[in-house]
């Protein structure tokens, strides 16, 4: 379980990027975090995983096995504990280009074996057995052999969700998964991450508000550095507008049929943006 | 047609001041050609039957080569690591650049005149002389090609966790690795053009026994141990060639 | 998890164990292999403790350094600048000489194919040849000192850079030399104008790296008894001099060094000022 209070960070000339952020991450939950560009999403998740300093306010992780953590103070040997029970899943998938598929998951479980060990013989066919049954269950178990560079955007993604599973984090933290995905990966994504969040919490950035209704638990809303939203996933044109103001367009997706089966926005090509999109919206909330 | 003018007052002077320097004597150059050209005479026909005597030490030189790369190859895998800007602090890095760098200004010979110096002649300073010369060729080269990483990977195999030296096993040694592999064997060729050379001034080897050779003006055996480098030489680069494209077209992995 | 589980069901890929058997085995080979080498050359690593006291003495009588020497010892600029002539002139009339020869070596601008054969061969029958052998053999055609030595780095340069120049012809792009061609020109002209403007940024670039390369080179040569700071160095060891030859060192490091930017800054002018057309 993740609680979040008053997280702040500054520039160094004052300006405030984050003020006062400040949730909860329960068991159970798909949490998806929406905004526009820079309002400050991906930099929350930076800050709760320590990869920037924060100027303020508490992250604390409740672990699986009953230890908490802070995890805007911890260093060190404490940060990389903390680290270890928290999967991460980044836009760029991020994954050792030149291993194998197999290699990249069981660097999910570096922080459970001792450095010596890993120089010395590495991972456990055991442990190479797991893995596999991680890659199985985003079925990519016959990858598990091949150099991860060879692999399609999509499927890398699916390898880093692997990793994140063969880890047995407490909490899976996700920042913008999707965005470089085409749509249909995209979709198959999302539907690898909802039954993940019933055995243990998801909380994802999003830049697409049509995902997070259909898959997510709840959805907050970030704007500004401030939390504006938190609540049921399915947001309204005005609550869409109010987040994202002038973006709201480009984030809508007008383009290209037939995305995705959501139901929510077939849409097929438009040329005319501004008009039908806000229609469609309008058609679907009534 | 002005550039080749301007071209022409910079480089004349500069010429002028340099033939000037080097003692260059223009009238003596024809006689001075024709004369090299009755020396080589001496050199053939080259002296087969020496030809047994050479395989020892071409041998040695080799091995020299061959047991002083590996150990270059490792120092320069510490100093590429400290010299790297993601992996290491500021104060290391810039301590393990500048060493690089004066290593690189040095010629290898003069590490061996000094190691001998101090430690007496044979094929101790000539490996040590060859594996410290590696390091600056190879650190710099090392220490770049980590700093090119993406580092965004490296930041990631971080969030499970990972402490910094399971980093450097598995995010930075597999991505480095068949730059350092390609790297190495070519410092392989460079180590054995240069074993030759050093073994005149000491090391032992063909190169001494060539000097000897040439000490002794007995120009038909230096012919023959020139012959006999020259094998090792080509030898020496068809071997690299062959193995860099292995490993650059995707062989082995960390 | 028992990590000496049994053979487990049908991994779909290469387990670790295999792989850490293929991998210990290879690093046991070169080891061995090293191992077995150093034991045939005599070479005991355990020397560098057991005579580091050595090195210790021999810091301990270079230090400190004898940096008066620098400005006490005028001769030594003489000899600075001769080193630095000597590469400066042997890059360039090699590297002449490499330009012209270049064009008989690359496929595309030979007049015979054999010939190109054999100027490819002799490039690679230099590069193999020690330098000091070469230098040796001018000595005796032009005794001893600097000219010896340049026309040594001369010769060098021509073999390392025959081979690159040649390399570069090669690589034009023939659309311009057929065009050329096509208005009726002459094969000299074809390679006035379409094939010399392509490779002259690369002939440059090479140019100014084998400056570097014939810097060390003639400090290397001049120990041989070719002149210039090299032969300097190599006097004071003999003489025992050690103060002055760290001071010498220092010398050639901050030489090396510098001319390193030099060339450096003035390649960079160069190519922004585009008198390479």
């Amino acid at each position: 379980m993740l609680n979040v209070e008053q997280l702040t960070k500054k520039l160094p000339d004052g300006r405030a990027l984050l003020k006062g952020i400040s949730f909860r991450v329960a068991r159970g939950e798909f949490v998806g975090v929406l905004g526009a560009s820079g309002a400050g999403k991906s930099l929350t998740l930076r800050c709760i995983l320590g990869l920037t300093q924060t100027d303020g306010g508490t992250a604390t992780l409740s672990s699986n096995d009953g230890q908490t953590f802070e995890l805007t103070t911890c260093k060190g040997r404490c940060q990389r504990e903390a680290r270890r029970r928290m999967g991460v899943i980044f836009q760029g998938f991020n994954l050792v280009k030149r291993l194998r598929v197999i290699d990249n998951v069981m660097i999910g479980r570096l922080a459970q074996i001792h450095p010596l060990r890993s120089w010395l013989y590495g991972f456990t066919d055991a442990e190479a057995a797991e893995a596999l049954e991680a890659l199985r269950r985003v079925k990519m178990e016959k990858y598990a052999d091949r150099i991860t560079g060879s692999l399609s955007g999509g499927e890398m993604q699916r390898v880093a969700i692997a990793r994140a599973v063969f880890q047995k984090p407490s909490i899976y933290l996700a920042d913008e998964p999707i965005a470089s995905l085409d749509p249909s990966n995209s979709l198959a994504i999302m539907k690898l991450l909802q039954p993940l969040a019933r055995e243990t919490p998801v909380i994802g950035v999003f830049h697409q508000p049509e995902m997070t209704a259909r898959f997510c638990t709840r959805v907050i809303a970030i704007k500004h550095g401030k939390v504006v939203y938190d609540g049921n996933p399915v947001l309204s044109q005005s609550q869409l507008e109010d987040i994202y103001g002038d973006e709201l367009m480009q984030v809508l997706r007008p383009a290209s049929a037939p995305v995705v089966d959501t139901g929510i926005l077939a849409t097929p090509y438009i040329s005319r943006v501004e008009e039908t999109a806000a229609d469609l919206l309008a058609k679907q909330t009534t | 047609m002005l550039k080749p003018l301007l071209v022409f007052l910079v480089l004349g002077p500069l010429v002028g001041l340099s033939a000037y320097l080097c003692k260059v004597d223009l009238a003596g150059f024809l006689p001075g050609l024709v004369k090299g050209m009755e020396v080589l005479r001496f050199f053939f026909p080259p002296d087969w039957s020496s030809l047994r005597e050479m395989v020892g030490p071409a041998l040695v030189t080799v091995l020299l080569a061959a047991v002083a790369t590996p150990l270059g190859v490792l120092l320069s895998f510490f100093f590429g690591l400290a010299g790297a800007r993601n992996l290491s602090p500021t104060w290391l890095r810039s301590i393990a650049r500048t060493l690089i760098g004066v290593e690189r200004a040095l010629p290898e010979i003069i590490v061996l005149l000094l190691l001998v110096a101090a430690l007496g002649v044979g094929p101790f300073p000539g490996v040590i002389a060859l594996a410290i010369g590696s390091v600056g060729m190879l650190g710099k080269l090392f220490a770049d090609a980590i700093e090119e990483l993406d580092a965004k990977v490296l930041e990631s195999v971080a969030t499970v966790g990972a402490t910094h030296s399971q980093i450097i096993r598995f995010a930075v040694l597999p991505e480095v690795m068949p730059a350092l592999l390609s790297n190495s064997i070519f410092r392989f060729e460079v180590n054995l053009r240069a074993s030759v050379l050093l073994g005149a001034v000491g090391a032992g080897g063909i190169g001494f026994e060539l000097q000897k050779a040439m000490a002794l003006l007995e120009y038909e055996r230096a012919m023959m141990a020139v012959l006999v480098t020259l094998l090792l030489v080509f030898g020496a680069e068809r071997v690299s060639d062959y193995l860099r494209r292995r490993v650059l077209d995707g062989g082995k992995l960390a | 998890m028992n990590t000496t589980a049994a053979p487990l069901p049908v991994l779909s890929c290469v387990p670790p164990s295999v792989v850490f058997r293929r991998r210990t085995a290879i690093i046991v080979g070169v080891v061995t292999f090293v191992t077995a080498a150093g034991v045939f050359l005599n070479f005991k690593p355990w020397m560098l403790f057991t005579d580091f006291h050595h090195l210790v003495r021999l810091a301990d009588e270079m230090i400190p350094p004898n940096v008066a020497l620098l400005w006490k010892k005028t001769a030594l600029y003489q000899s600075v600048a001769e080193t630095v002539a000597m590469a400066f002139l042997g890059t360039l009339v090699g590297g002449l000489v490499a330009f012209v020869l270049a064009f008989v070596a690359a496929k595309n601008t030979t007049p015979h194919p054999w010939l190109r054969n054999a100027a490819r061969l002799g490039f690679g029958v230099e590069r193999a040849t020690p330098n000091f052998v070469v230098l040796l053999i001018l000595f005796i055609a032009f005794g001893f000192g600097p000219y010896a030595a340049m026309i040594a780095l001369a010769i060098g340069s021509v073999g390392m850079f025959g081979k690159l120049f040649a390399d570069a012809i090669e690589q034009v792009d023939p659309a311009p030399c057929e065009a050329v061609a096509s208005v009726g020109a002459s094969p000299f002209q074809v390679i006035r104008y379409a094939v010399i403007p392509q490779v002259l940024p690369s002939v440059v670039a090479n140019g100014f790296y084998a400056f570097d390369v014939n810097m060390r080179a003639a400090i290397a040569l001049g120990v041989y008894g070719g002149g210039g700071i090299g032969f300097e160095l190599q006097l004071a060891m003999k003489v025992l001099r050690y103060p002055d030859v760290l001071a010498l060192i220092l010398l050639v490091i901050v030489l090396i060094t510098g001319m390193e930017r030099v060339s450096d800054l003035i390649r960079r002018s160069l190519l922004r000022s585009e008198i390479l057309k």
